[in-house]
């Protein structure tokens, strides 16, 4: 298995040939993925079917058994819940490995960004489970990082607070432009956000939409959930 | 509101002493006692003696506090410090240290060294094990959130681990406080030429109950005292916490 740091000039990642299996299960299968700088993808697939094992491979979380990996070193990560130290107030939080001199004024800025004016200071289990994943998003995004990834982050918001994050995401990437990954199992919130909409199965990319070709999004809505083993009758 | 209680058992037990109800040489009213204690902080040794027992204390859980939390820290760190390490200490830990006590007299006879060591073997094994049970229970998600946000190991320890582990850590300082009070009662009253321990053998020699109560009265209130610090303490650094923040506990 080979991990470069430098990534090829246009691209954000560059799989190829990616294996994994966990005993006898395999999971990923000579897979093959490339995301371009700025590019927003999401990936959708049954669960179960490794796309936390690739998000995390991509991160250098997850040994892989082999194939090639292109992809920056520290790419931003928000879980699938919010991971805040409790200990450390919420700009503290945020600023997590960043370099020193102008932290704070940084993470101030990232909490304003997503609506946390005046709490710098808060306690993180003093917040909403909404509140939460917007400090999580702050901290993923205060970094600038050229990848970002994102495993399910809104699975466990409400409705309402997902819609309202869905909106702070799309202007939040679209002002830093970094590559995105964005798993989800909610084909309306993959076509809402996405550039390009990858379905995994069976270890492998399996299909790629590009959203722009989908003018009509009950078109591209009624493929996606039929790949994902969902048939629709015509009202639906 | 909540001291009604003893107040009023301290008013029907000094009542009951002076209609002589309960023998004074039994139980002294409160009144005797109170001027007891005065008599000996003002011409007496009561101050040295508590002032004595104090620094046995703290000077025991300090060695005893440390090397537990270096042996804590160490074998929750490390598998290798596990595997050499916890089978002896959980062993030693299942001798009560009082029944160690004929053996650390025949060692260090009843000089100073015996005490505070008593107090330390006390105080040894709450912090150790709250330490490794600490280092051992922080959350792997938050180990690998550190990962990736590139947290040096120095970094990782003081922004993960360690405040992680805080919490029982503390529990462990708490019951540790009440432990070396225990044990140090239990070695002043075994040998001492000096201390609140000695104080009471020294009266029980010539049945002075009302000292013998003094003295109980001081092992309690700074029982007490030694609580409220651990409380103290838990509720300054786990403010974060809400089960602890504002004092209250769940
Ligand atoms: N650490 C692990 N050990 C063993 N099996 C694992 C581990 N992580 C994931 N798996 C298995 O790999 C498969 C893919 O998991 P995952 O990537 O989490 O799926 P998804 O995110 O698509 O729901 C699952 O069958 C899961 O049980
Ligand atoms: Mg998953």
């Amino acid at each position: 298995m080979t991990v470069q740091t430098a990534v090829l000039p246009k691209l954000a990642v560059n799989v190829v040939g990616l294996s994994k299996a966990f005993g006898e299960r395999v999971v990923l299968k000579n897979l093959r993925m490339r995301i371009a700088r700025g590019e927003f993808v999401a990936l959708l697939g049954e669960s179960g079917c490794g796309k936390t094992t690739l998000l995390r491979a991509l991160a250098g979380l997850e040994p892989v058994d082999g194939g090639h990996i292109e992809a920056p070193r520290l790419p931003a990560i928000v879980f699938q819940e919010p991971r805040l130290l409790p200990w450390e107030p919420l700009w503290r939080n945020v600023s997590l490995g960043l370099p020193a001199p102008d932290a704070r004024d940084r993470a101030v800025a990232a909490l304003t960004e997503v609506g946390l004016t005046g709490r710098f200071d808060d306690w993180p289990l003093k917040l909403s489970g909404g509140q939460a994943h917007r400090v999580a998003l702050a901290r993923a995004l205060v970094k600038e990082p050229e990848l970002l990834l994102l495993d399910e982050p809104f699975a466990a918001v409400d409705a309402l607070t997902r819609i309202k994050m869905h909106v702070l995401v799309k202007t939040l990437v679209a002002r830093h432009r970094p590559g995105v990954l964005l798993v989800t199992h909610d084909v309306d919130e993959a076509i809402v956000l996405a550039d390009r909409i990858l379905i995994m199965s069976g270890g492998v990319i399996d299909r790629d939409y590009l959203v722009a070709d989908y003018p009509e999004r009950r078109v591209l809505r009624r493929l996606l959930l039929a790949d994902l083993g969902v048939l629709l009758t015509d009202e639906a | 509101m909540p001291w009604a209680g003893p107040l009023a058992l301290v008013t029907i037990w000094e009542i009951a002493a002076r209609l002589g109800l309960i023998p004074p040489h039994l139980l002294p009213a409160p009144t005797t006692v109170l001027g007891t204690a005065i008599g000996l902080a003002v011409e007496g040794t009561l101050l040295t003696d508590l002032l004595v027992s104090l620094s046995r204390a703290a000077i025991g859980f300090f060695i005893g506090g440390s090397v537990g939390f270096a042996l804590g820290t160490a074998v929750g760190f490390s598998r290798l410090a596990e595997a050499v390490l916890d089978r002896s200490i959980q062993m030693l830990r299942s001798i009560p240290f009082v029944a160690s006590l004929p053996l650390v007299i025949v060692w260090f006879g009843v000089a100073e060294a015996e005490k505070i060591f008593v107090v330390s073997l006390a105080v040894m094994f709450p912090i150790y094990i709250n330490t490794t049970l600490g280092i051992r229970q922080v959350d792997p998600k938050l180990l690998e959130l550190g990962r990736v946000s590139g947290l040096d190991t120095a970094e990782t320890i003081r922004r993960i681990v360690l405040p992680g582990a805080l919490p029982s850590i503390l529990t462990g300082i708490r019951y540790a406080l009440a432990v070396a009070w225990l044990a140090l009662v239990v070695a002043e009253t075994v040998g001492a030429s000096s201390g609140i321990g000695f104080l009471a053998l020294d009266a029980r020699e010539f049945l002075r109950t009302d000292v013998i109560i003094v003295t109980i009265v001081i092992y309690a209130v700074i029982g007490v005292l030694a609580d409220g610090i651990a409380r103290w303490l838990e509720r300054r650094l786990l403010a974060w916490h809400p089960n602890y923040a504002g004092g209250r506990r769940k």
